[in-house]
Protein backbone atom coordinates (compact mmCIF):
# COMPACT_ATOMS: atom_id res chain seq x y z
CA UNK A 1 0.00 0.00 0.00
CA UNK A 2 2.75 2.51 1.17
CA UNK A 3 5.50 3.26 -1.49
CA UNK A 4 9.29 4.73 -0.33
CA UNK A 5 8.74 7.86 -1.45
CA UNK A 6 5.26 8.66 0.45
CA UNK A 7 7.05 7.58 3.77
CA UNK A 8 6.08 10.55 5.85
CA UNK A 9 4.93 8.75 8.64
CA UNK A 10 8.22 6.85 8.75
CA UNK A 11 10.30 10.10 9.13
CA UNK A 12 8.00 11.12 11.70
CA UNK A 13 8.05 7.94 13.70
CA UNK A 14 11.80 7.70 13.15
CA UNK A 15 12.47 11.15 14.31
CA UNK A 16 10.12 10.17 17.40
CA UNK A 17 12.56 7.70 18.24
CA UNK A 18 10.64 4.66 17.26
CA UNK A 19 12.13 1.88 15.55
CA UNK A 20 12.57 1.37 12.20
CA UNK A 21 11.61 -1.60 11.23
CA UNK A 22 8.17 -1.63 12.11
CA UNK A 23 5.44 -3.28 9.65
CA UNK A 24 4.06 -1.64 7.10
CA UNK A 25 0.77 -2.28 8.06
CA UNK A 26 1.13 -0.35 11.47
CA UNK A 27 2.35 2.50 9.49
CA UNK A 28 -0.85 2.73 7.75
CA UNK A 29 -3.00 2.23 10.82
CA UNK A 30 -0.84 4.92 12.48
CA UNK A 31 -0.49 7.51 9.42
CA UNK A 32 -4.79 7.11 9.27
CA UNK A 33 -5.45 7.64 12.96
CA UNK A 34 -2.84 10.71 13.27
CA UNK A 35 -4.53 11.95 10.14
CA UNK A 36 -7.63 11.73 11.60
CA UNK A 37 -6.98 12.89 14.55
CA UNK A 38 -4.63 15.96 13.63
CA UNK A 39 -6.46 17.28 10.99
CA UNK A 40 -9.53 16.28 10.60
CA UNK A 41 -10.88 16.56 13.77
CA UNK A 42 -9.42 19.59 14.26
CA UNK A 43 -11.00 21.35 10.82
CA UNK A 44 -14.30 20.04 11.84
CA UNK A 45 -13.97 21.83 15.07
CA UNK A 46 -12.44 25.04 12.82
CA UNK A 47 -15.50 24.92 10.38
CA UNK A 48 -18.31 24.28 12.22
CA UNK A 49 -17.35 27.26 14.65
CA UNK A 50 -16.66 28.93 11.51
CA UNK A 51 -19.61 28.23 9.31
CA UNK A 52 -21.67 28.83 12.21
CA UNK A 53 -19.90 32.67 12.98
CA UNK A 54 -20.36 33.45 8.90
CA UNK A 55 -23.91 32.46 9.11
CA UNK A 56 -24.73 34.85 12.32
CA UNK A 57 -23.14 37.91 10.03
CA UNK A 58 -24.87 37.45 7.16
CA UNK A 59 -28.16 36.93 8.90
CA UNK A 60 -26.98 40.03 11.67
CA UNK A 61 -27.08 38.06 14.19
CA UNK A 62 -24.13 37.38 16.90
CA UNK A 63 -23.48 33.61 16.23
CA UNK A 64 -21.75 31.33 19.25
CA UNK A 65 -20.20 33.86 21.83
CA UNK A 66 -20.67 32.19 25.27
CA UNK A 67 -18.28 29.69 25.43
CA UNK A 68 -14.36 30.89 25.52
CA UNK A 69 -13.10 33.69 23.71
CA UNK A 70 -15.79 34.73 21.11
CA UNK A 71 -17.56 31.26 21.74
CA UNK A 72 -14.15 29.48 20.17
CA UNK A 73 -15.10 26.50 22.01
CA UNK A 74 -18.27 26.07 21.37
CA UNK A 75 -17.55 23.01 19.16
CA UNK A 76 -16.61 21.26 22.10
CA UNK A 77 -18.71 22.20 24.43
CA UNK A 78 -21.22 20.61 21.55
CA UNK A 79 -19.86 17.73 21.61
CA UNK A 80 -19.86 16.88 24.98
CA UNK A 81 -23.48 17.64 24.96
CA UNK A 82 -24.47 15.22 22.16
CA UNK A 83 -22.09 12.32 24.11
CA UNK A 84 -24.18 12.51 27.68
CA UNK A 85 -27.33 12.44 25.86
CA UNK A 86 -29.58 9.41 26.55
CA UNK A 87 -29.76 7.17 23.10
CA UNK A 88 -33.39 5.31 21.96
CA UNK A 89 -34.13 2.01 23.72
CA UNK A 90 -36.07 0.56 20.80
CA UNK A 91 -32.47 1.00 18.59
CA UNK A 92 -32.13 -2.26 16.17
CA UNK A 93 -28.92 -4.35 15.55
CA UNK A 94 -29.89 -3.31 12.06
CA UNK A 95 -29.43 0.03 12.39
CA UNK A 96 -26.35 -0.53 14.49
CA UNK A 97 -25.13 -2.32 11.38
CA UNK A 98 -25.68 -0.11 8.89
CA UNK A 99 -24.49 2.74 11.03
CA UNK A 100 -20.83 1.30 11.26
CA UNK A 101 -21.05 0.17 7.60
CA UNK A 102 -21.82 3.90 6.45
CA UNK A 103 -19.03 5.19 8.71
CA UNK A 104 -16.09 2.63 7.86
CA UNK A 105 -16.58 3.23 4.01
CA UNK A 106 -17.07 7.08 4.46
CA UNK A 107 -13.05 6.78 6.61
CA UNK A 108 -11.96 4.43 4.04
CA UNK A 109 -11.15 7.61 1.94
CA UNK A 110 -8.73 8.46 4.58
CA UNK A 111 -6.23 6.35 2.77
CA UNK A 112 -6.59 8.02 -0.54
CA UNK A 113 -6.85 11.79 0.91
CA UNK A 114 -4.14 13.86 -0.64
CA UNK A 115 -2.72 15.73 2.09
CA UNK A 116 0.82 17.00 0.04
CA UNK A 117 3.51 15.82 -1.44
CA UNK A 118 4.92 13.74 1.04
CA UNK A 119 1.50 12.66 2.81
CA UNK A 120 0.01 10.76 -0.48
CA UNK A 121 -0.45 7.14 0.93
CA UNK A 122 -2.16 5.69 -2.14
CA UNK A 123 -0.65 6.83 -5.28
CA UNK A 124 -1.65 5.44 -8.35
CA UNK A 125 -3.11 5.53 -11.66
CA UNK A 126 -6.28 5.40 -10.49
CA UNK A 127 -6.16 6.91 -7.31
CA UNK A 128 -8.38 9.59 -7.83
CA UNK A 129 -11.36 7.51 -8.35
CA UNK A 130 -11.06 5.71 -5.06
CA UNK A 131 -13.02 7.93 -3.18
CA UNK A 132 -16.05 7.50 -5.54
CA UNK A 133 -16.22 4.12 -4.25
CA UNK A 134 -16.27 4.87 -1.28
CA UNK A 135 -18.92 7.35 -2.23
CA UNK A 136 -21.30 4.88 -3.66
CA UNK A 137 -20.68 2.28 0.10
CA UNK A 138 -21.54 5.65 1.42
CA UNK A 139 -24.58 5.67 -0.16
CA UNK A 140 -25.78 2.39 -0.07
CA UNK A 141 -25.11 2.67 4.13
CA UNK A 142 -27.04 5.35 4.16
CA UNK A 143 -29.83 3.98 2.17
CA UNK A 144 -29.95 1.11 4.26
CA UNK A 145 -29.76 2.91 7.14
CA UNK A 146 -32.85 4.71 6.61
CA UNK A 147 -34.52 1.25 5.08
CA UNK A 148 -33.51 -0.07 8.39
CA UNK A 149 -35.27 1.96 10.55
CA UNK A 150 -38.44 1.71 9.65
CA UNK A 151 -40.01 4.66 9.63
CA UNK A 152 -41.30 7.13 6.50
CA UNK A 153 -38.78 9.47 7.22
CA UNK A 154 -36.35 6.68 6.83
CA UNK A 155 -37.52 5.02 4.03
CA UNK A 156 -37.99 8.65 2.03
CA UNK A 157 -34.49 9.99 3.55
CA UNK A 158 -32.72 6.73 2.25
CA UNK A 159 -34.36 6.09 -1.04
CA UNK A 160 -33.86 10.16 -1.78
CA UNK A 161 -30.05 9.70 -0.86
CA UNK A 162 -29.59 6.54 -3.11
CA UNK A 163 -31.34 8.84 -5.95
CA UNK A 164 -28.69 12.22 -5.14
CA UNK A 165 -25.60 9.64 -5.26
CA UNK A 166 -26.47 8.03 -8.54
CA UNK A 167 -27.32 11.60 -10.36
CA UNK A 168 -24.59 13.25 -9.21
CA UNK A 169 -21.82 10.77 -9.23
CA UNK A 170 -22.27 10.96 -13.54
CA UNK A 171 -21.24 14.40 -13.53
CA UNK A 172 -18.72 14.15 -11.00
CA UNK A 173 -17.09 11.12 -12.93
CA UNK A 174 -16.65 13.14 -16.29
CA UNK A 175 -15.59 16.57 -15.26
CA UNK A 176 -12.90 14.55 -13.25
CA UNK A 177 -11.85 13.00 -16.19
CA UNK A 178 -11.11 16.84 -17.58
CA UNK A 179 -8.39 17.31 -15.03
CA UNK A 180 -6.60 13.82 -16.18
CA UNK A 181 -7.08 15.72 -19.63
CA UNK A 182 -4.96 18.31 -18.93
CA UNK A 183 -2.53 16.87 -16.16
CA UNK A 184 -1.99 13.00 -18.10
CA UNK A 185 -2.44 11.26 -15.18
CA UNK A 186 -4.79 10.78 -12.48
CA UNK A 187 -1.81 9.97 -9.63
CA UNK A 188 -2.10 12.31 -6.85
CA UNK A 189 1.57 13.70 -7.52
CA UNK A 190 1.15 14.36 -11.13
CA UNK A 191 -1.93 16.28 -10.69
CA UNK A 192 -0.08 18.44 -7.79
CA UNK A 193 3.33 18.92 -10.83
CA UNK A 194 0.97 19.71 -13.53
CA UNK A 195 -0.59 23.04 -11.40
CA UNK A 196 1.76 25.49 -9.38
CA UNK A 197 1.81 28.11 -6.70
CA UNK A 198 -0.04 30.60 -8.59
CA UNK A 199 -3.81 30.81 -9.80
CA UNK A 200 -2.78 31.45 -13.53
CA UNK A 201 -0.89 27.51 -12.71
CA UNK A 202 -4.34 26.46 -11.64
CA UNK A 203 -6.22 23.76 -13.87
CA UNK A 204 -9.28 25.92 -13.22
CA UNK A 205 -7.97 29.02 -15.06
CA UNK A 206 -6.19 26.63 -17.24
CA UNK A 207 -9.13 27.39 -20.04
CA UNK A 208 -12.76 27.97 -19.79
CA UNK A 209 -13.89 24.36 -20.25
CA UNK A 210 -11.50 23.36 -16.97
CA UNK A 211 -13.54 26.44 -15.40
CA UNK A 212 -16.59 24.71 -16.61
CA UNK A 213 -15.65 21.23 -15.06
CA UNK A 214 -14.18 22.72 -11.65
CA UNK A 215 -17.91 24.34 -11.23
CA UNK A 216 -19.83 21.34 -12.26
CA UNK A 217 -17.68 19.24 -10.12
CA UNK A 218 -18.02 21.21 -6.94
CA UNK A 219 -21.97 21.10 -7.70
CA UNK A 220 -22.06 17.57 -8.14
CA UNK A 221 -20.29 16.51 -5.11
CA UNK A 222 -22.66 18.51 -3.10
CA UNK A 223 -25.43 16.26 -4.77
CA UNK A 224 -23.30 12.95 -4.34
CA UNK A 225 -22.86 13.64 -0.82
CA UNK A 226 -25.95 15.46 0.51
CA UNK A 227 -24.23 18.62 1.41
CA UNK A 228 -26.34 21.75 1.94
CA UNK A 229 -27.72 24.23 -0.49
CA UNK A 230 -28.21 20.64 -2.27
CA UNK A 231 -29.28 18.68 0.80
CA UNK A 232 -32.62 18.07 -0.10
CA UNK A 233 -31.91 14.08 0.55
CA UNK A 234 -31.66 14.88 4.01
CA UNK A 235 -34.27 17.90 4.54
CA UNK A 236 -35.05 18.91 7.89
CA UNK A 237 -38.48 20.79 6.91
CA UNK A 238 -40.20 17.92 4.92
CA UNK A 239 -38.49 14.38 5.85
CA UNK A 240 -37.48 15.45 9.57
CA UNK A 241 -33.76 15.17 8.13
CA UNK A 242 -34.62 11.85 5.87
CA UNK A 243 -32.20 8.92 7.41
CA UNK A 244 -30.88 11.14 10.34
CA UNK A 245 -34.20 11.61 12.13
CA UNK A 246 -34.13 8.56 14.28
CA UNK A 247 -30.37 9.29 15.41
CA UNK A 248 -29.62 10.73 18.66
CA UNK A 249 -27.16 11.71 21.10
CA UNK A 250 -23.63 10.27 20.08
CA UNK A 251 -24.93 8.47 17.12
CA UNK A 252 -25.95 11.65 15.19
CA UNK A 253 -22.96 13.26 15.90
CA UNK A 254 -21.05 10.42 14.21
CA UNK A 255 -23.29 11.09 11.16
CA UNK A 256 -23.21 14.60 11.62
CA UNK A 257 -19.54 14.75 11.51
CA UNK A 258 -19.24 12.28 9.01
CA UNK A 259 -21.33 14.54 6.88
CA UNK A 260 -18.86 17.04 7.91
CA UNK A 261 -15.73 14.59 6.78
CA UNK A 262 -17.15 14.29 3.53
CA UNK A 263 -17.79 17.77 2.56
CA UNK A 264 -14.21 18.19 3.58
CA UNK A 265 -12.55 15.05 1.70
CA UNK A 266 -14.45 16.79 -0.93
CA UNK A 267 -13.24 19.91 -0.68
CA UNK A 268 -9.34 18.80 -0.61
CA UNK A 269 -10.02 16.22 -3.52
CA UNK A 270 -11.64 19.34 -5.38
CA UNK A 271 -8.61 21.71 -4.38
CA UNK A 272 -6.26 19.24 -5.46
CA UNK A 273 -7.78 18.66 -8.55
CA UNK A 274 -8.29 22.18 -9.38
CA UNK A 275 -6.84 24.61 -7.06
CA UNK A 276 -3.38 23.84 -7.69
CA UNK A 277 -3.14 21.29 -4.84
CA UNK A 278 -0.23 21.72 -2.43
CA UNK A 279 1.80 23.44 -4.41
CA UNK A 280 4.31 25.93 -2.84
CA UNK A 281 6.39 28.60 -5.16
CA UNK A 282 9.33 26.36 -6.73
CA UNK A 283 11.83 28.24 -5.05
CA UNK A 284 10.35 27.77 -1.59
CA UNK A 285 10.29 24.13 -2.21
CA UNK A 286 13.24 23.55 -3.84
CA UNK A 287 15.09 25.67 -1.00
CA UNK A 288 13.58 23.20 1.60
CA UNK A 289 14.58 19.99 -0.23
CA UNK A 290 17.73 21.35 -0.28
CA UNK A 291 17.97 21.81 3.42
CA UNK A 292 16.48 18.22 3.98
CA UNK A 293 13.56 20.00 5.66
CA UNK A 294 11.04 17.87 4.59
CA UNK A 295 9.00 17.59 7.48
CA UNK A 296 8.84 21.70 7.12
CA UNK A 297 7.89 21.18 3.60
CA UNK A 298 5.30 18.75 4.66
CA UNK A 299 3.96 20.97 7.07
CA UNK A 300 3.38 24.05 5.28
CA UNK A 301 2.06 22.29 2.20
CA UNK A 302 -0.73 20.54 4.89
CA UNK A 303 -1.05 24.07 5.48
CA UNK A 304 -1.23 25.62 2.03
CA UNK A 305 -4.05 23.26 1.09
CA UNK A 306 -6.23 23.77 4.51
CA UNK A 307 -5.93 27.46 4.29
CA UNK A 308 -7.51 26.98 0.74
CA UNK A 309 -9.82 23.94 1.27
CA UNK A 310 -11.67 26.15 3.92
CA UNK A 311 -11.91 28.96 1.47
CA UNK A 312 -13.81 26.74 -0.94
CA UNK A 313 -15.81 25.33 2.06
CA UNK A 314 -16.47 29.07 3.17
CA UNK A 315 -17.81 29.86 0.10
CA UNK A 316 -20.32 27.39 -0.59
CA UNK A 317 -21.28 27.57 2.85
CA UNK A 318 -21.63 31.07 1.95
CA UNK A 319 -23.78 30.14 -1.00
CA UNK A 320 -25.82 27.51 1.34
CA UNK A 321 -26.76 30.14 3.88
CA UNK A 322 -28.03 32.47 1.58
CA UNK A 323 -30.12 30.45 -0.76
CA UNK A 324 -33.22 28.33 -0.40
CA UNK A 325 -32.36 24.79 0.27
CA UNK A 326 -33.71 23.33 -3.04
CA UNK A 327 -36.28 20.26 -3.15
CA UNK A 328 -34.79 16.40 -4.29
CA UNK A 329 -36.40 16.27 -7.47
CA UNK A 330 -35.24 19.39 -8.08
CA UNK A 331 -31.72 18.51 -7.77
CA UNK A 332 -31.65 14.99 -9.17
CA UNK A 333 -33.34 16.94 -12.10
CA UNK A 334 -30.81 19.56 -12.18
CA UNK A 335 -27.95 16.94 -11.93
CA UNK A 336 -29.52 15.01 -14.89
CA UNK A 337 -30.28 18.13 -17.24
CA UNK A 338 -27.72 20.82 -16.50
CA UNK A 339 -24.66 19.29 -14.76
CA UNK A 340 -24.65 16.18 -16.98
CA UNK A 341 -24.69 17.92 -20.05
CA UNK A 342 -22.30 20.38 -19.02
CA UNK A 343 -19.53 18.12 -17.79
CA UNK A 344 -20.02 16.37 -21.43
CA UNK A 345 -19.04 19.81 -22.61
CA UNK A 346 -16.36 20.44 -20.89
CA UNK A 347 -14.43 17.14 -21.14
CA UNK A 348 -14.52 17.42 -25.34
CA UNK A 349 -13.93 20.98 -25.08
CA UNK A 350 -11.14 20.51 -22.75
CA UNK A 351 -9.94 17.44 -24.93
CA UNK A 352 -10.03 19.65 -27.89
CA UNK A 353 -7.73 22.40 -25.97
CA UNK A 354 -4.81 19.53 -25.14
CA UNK A 355 -4.95 17.92 -28.70
CA UNK A 356 -4.78 21.89 -29.98
CA UNK A 357 -2.28 22.13 -27.39
CA UNK A 358 -0.44 19.00 -28.54
CA UNK A 359 0.11 19.80 -31.99
CA UNK B 1 -41.87 31.51 -33.35
CA UNK B 2 -41.32 27.64 -34.49
CA UNK B 3 -40.04 25.76 -32.28
CA UNK B 4 -36.42 24.70 -33.16
CA UNK B 5 -33.09 22.99 -31.92
CA UNK B 6 -31.55 26.17 -32.09
CA UNK B 7 -34.00 28.13 -30.24
CA UNK B 8 -34.69 25.49 -27.49
CA UNK B 9 -30.91 25.13 -26.93
CA UNK B 10 -30.98 28.91 -26.65
CA UNK B 11 -33.63 28.64 -23.63
CA UNK B 12 -31.95 26.59 -22.11
CA UNK B 13 -28.44 28.04 -21.95
CA UNK B 14 -30.64 31.13 -20.92
CA UNK B 15 -32.49 29.47 -17.98
CA UNK B 16 -28.92 27.89 -16.60
CA UNK B 17 -27.44 31.43 -16.30
CA UNK B 18 -30.57 33.04 -15.02
CA UNK B 19 -30.47 30.50 -12.11
CA UNK B 20 -27.03 31.24 -11.82
CA UNK B 21 -27.56 34.89 -12.03
CA UNK B 22 -30.49 34.56 -8.94
CA UNK B 23 -27.71 32.40 -6.86
CA UNK B 24 -24.77 34.77 -7.06
CA UNK B 25 -27.84 38.08 -6.71
CA UNK B 26 -28.61 36.25 -3.54
CA UNK B 27 -24.70 36.67 -2.29
CA UNK B 28 -24.34 40.19 -3.45
CA UNK B 29 -27.18 41.01 -1.36
CA UNK B 30 -26.16 39.34 1.79
CA UNK B 31 -22.77 40.41 1.70
CA UNK B 32 -23.23 44.01 3.15
CA UNK B 33 -24.60 42.20 6.35
CA UNK B 34 -21.24 39.74 6.49
CA UNK B 35 -19.06 42.73 5.90
CA UNK B 36 -21.31 45.56 8.27
CA UNK B 37 -21.30 48.00 5.07
CA UNK B 38 -23.61 51.16 5.75
CA UNK B 39 -26.17 50.79 7.99
CA UNK B 40 -25.68 46.99 8.72
CA UNK B 41 -22.62 47.77 11.45
CA UNK B 42 -23.73 46.34 14.34
CA UNK B 43 -26.13 43.80 15.25
CA UNK B 44 -29.96 43.34 15.34
CA UNK B 45 -29.76 40.92 17.95
CA UNK B 46 -29.01 41.82 21.31
CA UNK B 47 -26.60 39.66 23.92
CA UNK B 48 -28.31 37.97 27.01
CA UNK B 49 -27.72 40.81 29.72
CA UNK B 50 -25.10 39.22 32.27
CA UNK B 51 -21.18 39.43 33.06
CA UNK B 52 -20.49 37.44 29.45
CA UNK B 53 -21.73 39.84 27.79
CA UNK B 54 -21.17 42.68 29.44
CA UNK B 55 -24.53 43.76 30.61
CA UNK B 56 -26.19 43.77 33.63
CA UNK B 57 -29.90 43.99 34.47
CA UNK B 58 -29.51 47.51 34.95
CA UNK B 59 -28.76 48.30 31.12
CA UNK B 60 -32.39 46.63 30.58
CA UNK B 61 -34.85 49.12 28.56
CA UNK B 62 -36.55 51.37 31.43
CA UNK B 63 -39.44 50.21 30.78
CA UNK B 64 -38.92 46.27 31.03
CA UNK B 65 -41.07 44.29 32.82
CA UNK B 66 -38.80 41.83 34.95
CA UNK B 67 -40.11 40.12 37.83
CA UNK B 68 -42.84 42.17 40.36
CA UNK B 69 -42.43 43.53 43.74
CA UNK B 70 -44.80 44.96 45.78
CA UNK B 71 -43.74 47.45 48.33
CA UNK B 72 -45.93 46.30 51.56
CA UNK B 73 -45.37 49.88 53.21
CA UNK B 74 -47.29 51.53 51.06
CA UNK B 75 -49.60 48.74 49.95
CA UNK B 76 -53.02 49.08 50.59
CA UNK B 77 -54.54 46.10 50.27
CA UNK B 78 -57.09 47.35 48.03
CA UNK B 79 -56.92 44.02 45.45
CA UNK B 80 -57.39 46.04 42.18
CA UNK B 81 -54.34 44.27 41.03
CA UNK B 82 -56.03 40.61 42.00
CA UNK B 83 -59.00 42.07 39.58
CA UNK B 84 -57.14 43.09 36.95
CA UNK B 85 -54.73 40.08 36.48
CA UNK B 86 -56.06 38.18 33.40
CA UNK B 87 -54.10 35.05 34.75
CA UNK B 88 -55.25 35.09 38.31
CA UNK B 89 -51.61 34.71 39.38
CA UNK B 90 -51.99 37.56 42.53
CA UNK B 91 -54.19 36.50 45.88
CA UNK B 92 -54.46 39.12 48.11
CA UNK B 93 -55.70 38.86 51.65
CA UNK B 94 -56.63 41.78 53.98
CA UNK B 95 -58.19 42.52 57.56
CA UNK B 96 -58.57 45.43 59.82
CA UNK B 97 -55.29 46.31 60.83
CA UNK B 98 -54.13 48.01 64.71
CA UNK B 99 -57.19 50.23 64.22
CA UNK B 100 -60.23 50.17 62.14
CA UNK B 101 -58.63 52.53 59.71
CA UNK B 102 -55.68 50.82 58.71
CA UNK B 103 -54.89 47.40 56.62
CA UNK B 104 -53.34 44.42 57.19
CA UNK B 105 -52.41 42.68 54.28
CA UNK B 106 -51.53 39.47 55.21
CA UNK B 107 -51.21 37.39 52.36
CA UNK B 108 -49.93 38.94 49.05
CA UNK B 109 -48.84 35.77 46.72
CA UNK B 110 -47.71 36.47 43.05
CA UNK B 111 -47.65 33.14 41.50
CA UNK B 112 -44.68 33.40 38.71
CA UNK B 113 -45.72 30.24 37.12
CA UNK B 114 -49.02 31.70 35.80
CA UNK B 115 -47.64 35.22 35.78
CA UNK B 116 -47.73 36.44 32.42
CA UNK B 117 -45.62 39.78 32.72
CA UNK B 118 -48.63 41.88 31.05
CA UNK B 119 -48.04 44.66 33.75
CA UNK B 120 -51.61 45.20 33.90
CA UNK B 121 -51.79 44.85 37.69
CA UNK B 122 -48.86 47.52 37.57
CA UNK B 123 -51.28 50.01 35.91
CA UNK B 124 -53.97 49.26 38.24
CA UNK B 125 -52.20 49.75 41.58
CA UNK B 126 -53.22 52.97 42.68
CA UNK B 127 -50.54 53.32 45.67
CA UNK B 128 -47.94 52.29 43.20
CA UNK B 129 -46.68 49.71 45.75
CA UNK B 130 -46.66 46.84 42.63
CA UNK B 131 -43.84 47.56 40.24
CA UNK B 132 -41.66 45.67 37.91
CA UNK B 133 -38.48 45.47 38.98
CA UNK B 134 -35.34 44.32 36.04
CA UNK B 135 -34.88 40.95 37.52
CA UNK B 136 -35.84 38.67 35.35
CA UNK B 137 -33.71 35.41 36.15
CA UNK B 138 -36.35 33.58 38.46
CA UNK B 139 -36.01 29.99 37.29
CA UNK B 140 -36.87 27.21 40.65
CA UNK B 141 -36.79 23.62 40.66
CA UNK B 142 -40.12 23.18 42.15
CA UNK B 143 -43.40 24.70 41.12
CA UNK B 144 -44.79 25.77 44.13
CA UNK B 145 -40.55 27.70 44.83
CA UNK B 146 -42.18 29.91 42.08
CA UNK B 147 -44.76 32.03 44.10
CA UNK B 148 -43.49 35.06 45.86
CA UNK B 149 -44.92 36.29 49.37
CA UNK B 150 -44.86 39.69 50.07
CA UNK B 151 -47.53 40.01 52.46
CA UNK B 152 -47.16 40.49 56.38
CA UNK B 153 -48.61 37.23 58.02
CA UNK B 154 -51.64 36.61 59.46
CA UNK B 155 -52.51 38.22 62.55
CA UNK B 156 -51.47 36.96 65.82
CA UNK B 157 -52.33 37.25 69.48
CA UNK B 158 -48.72 38.78 69.65
CA UNK B 159 -49.61 41.44 67.17
CA UNK B 160 -52.65 42.80 69.13
CA UNK B 161 -50.60 42.90 72.64
CA UNK B 162 -48.10 45.03 70.30
CA UNK B 163 -50.00 47.34 69.11
CA UNK B 164 -52.37 47.67 72.74
CA UNK B 165 -49.09 48.16 74.35
CA UNK B 166 -48.14 51.03 71.38
CA UNK B 167 -51.76 52.42 71.21
CA UNK B 168 -50.85 53.14 75.33
CA UNK B 169 -47.74 54.55 73.91
CA UNK B 170 -48.96 56.82 71.47
CA UNK B 171 -46.65 55.60 68.90
CA UNK B 172 -47.28 54.75 64.94
CA UNK B 173 -47.01 51.30 64.52
CA UNK B 174 -45.83 52.31 60.60
CA UNK B 175 -48.67 50.31 59.06
CA UNK B 176 -50.29 52.37 56.02
CA UNK B 177 -53.70 53.96 56.54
Amino acid sequence: MMTSENSWIVAWSNSLGFPEALPQWLYAVVALVSVFVFVVVPSGGLMSYLERKLAADLQARVGPNRTGPAGLLQPIADLFKLLQKESRVDWSWKENLWLSVHTMALYSTLAVLPLGSMAVLVNTEMSVFLPFWSALVLALGTMLLGLSQNSVPGWFGGIRVAAQTLAGSFPALISLLCTGVRSGSFRWSALAESQGFSPWEWTVFANPFQMVAFSVFVMSGLVLLAIPPLDGGLSMSDIHGGVSSHLYGRRLSLFQFGRFYGFFFWSVITVVLFLGAWDLPAQVTVSLKAGGANQVLALLELIWLLLKTFGLMLLIVWVAKVNSRSRVDQITDFTWKVLSPFSLFALVGASLWAGWRAI
Amino acid sequence: MKESVFSAIALYVQSVFRGAWSIAGSCKTALPYLIRWGDLKKEVTEGYPDPISSKTADDLPTRSRGLLFNDIDRCTGCRECETACPSRCIRVESEPGSDQAKVWVSVFDIDFSRCIFCGLCVEACQPGSLVHTKQYEGAAYAVPDLVASFGRGQITEEHRNKWAMMRKLGESDGVAP
